[in-house]
């Protein structure tokens, strides 16, 4: 049987990037690497779709950015949790497990 | 200070915007490059793995300008900004026309001041008409947005049979002989 992988919710991409730098600063490809990495390999993303969210993030001070090398000697911008940022994961997350439990109880009911 | 750096980005980008576009496009392009060699290692080759990873990327333009249009937004929420604005000049407007109709009106100045009084109420006028309508026709989107689920019922002709005005799919409830549905059931 082919493995689908499941499209992301709304709103889920910001919680999977806070989640990603969490363990970590990473570049944009990075983070979609470790995404995939975490999620094994079940969530598909657009990889574009990672660097509005980076930016929007960034702005919101969740995250923020600075220009280095990297791992093979070329610039690339690097991403990395702030304190803001671990705070509103921890947000993100309870906001999740409730979703998710509430949906599941409505999914089982009779 | 988080904030800080966020506005001093956003004046930097402000100020620079082209350097913000070189900059966007090089964090892209590294992201391409690095699809494209993950690519390679998998055994494609070099045109391939390039397609790949700009099919994978999606749209290269899209994102650039939708980042270049982040960096450049003000670094706050800019509703919120703008209503704190038209706060400060509603005051500012009513403690003007206080101070403006508080003289005596015979002579020049006096005169002066109290056109000064009926153009600030009217600025006043507009902006709490301008609120109102904001205020409406955010209302109207939500209802809209509401609107799904009742549009199923909405009144299908063929539904209506005796009971309806067929020619404007309207719900009557007297039939051709003028009675009730309670009368028709009842009398019949």
């Amino acid at each position: 049987m082919s493995k689908s992988k499941a499209g992301l919710l709304q709103g889920t991409l910001d919680m999977l990037i806070l989640k990603a730098l969490f363990l970590g600063p990473l570049h944009g490809y990075g983070i979609g690497q470790r995404i995939a990495q975490i999620s094994g390999d079940e969530l598909k993303i657009e990889e574009g779709s990672l660097y509005p969210g980076l930016y929007r993030l960034e702005r919101r001070g969740w995250v923020e950015s600075e220009w280095d090398v990297s791992e093979n000697n070329q610039r690339a911008k690097f991403y990395k949790l702030t304190r803001a940022g671990r705070k509103q994961l921890i947000i993100e997350e309870q906001n999740w497990e409730r979703l998710a439990s509430a949906t599941m109880k409505a999914l089982r009911a009779s | 200070m988080s904030w800080i750096k966020a506005t001093l980005s956003f004046i930097n980008a402000r100020r620079h915007p082209d350097e913000v576009t070189r900059e966007v496009e090089t964090e892209l392009r590294f992201h391409i490059e690095m699809r494209t060699r993950a690519n390679i290692e998998r055994g494609m080759k070099l045109q391939d793995a390039q397609n790949a990873a700009l099919q994978s990327f999606g749209d290269f333009q899209r994102v650039k300008n939708s980042c270049c249009e982040i960096r450049r937004g003000l670094p706050f929420d800019s509703t919120l900004f703008k209503m704190g604005l038209h706060i400060t000049l509603a005051v500012l407007s009513g403690l003007a026309a206080l101070w403006a109709v508080n003289v005596p009106h015979h002579n020049l100045t006096g005169l002066m001041r109290q056109l000064i009084a009926i153009a600030v109420l009217a600025y006043l006028f507009i902006v709490v008409r301008r609120a109102k309508l904001q205020r409406r026709s955010d209302s109207e989107h939500m209802s809209d947005a509401l609107a799904v689920p009742t549009e199923r019922f909405r009144v299908n002709k063929s539904w209506t049979s005796d009971l309806s005005d067929a020619s404007s799919g309207k719900i009557t409830a007297h039939d051709e002989l003028g009675r009730t549905p309670v009368e028709r059931m009842f009398k019949s």
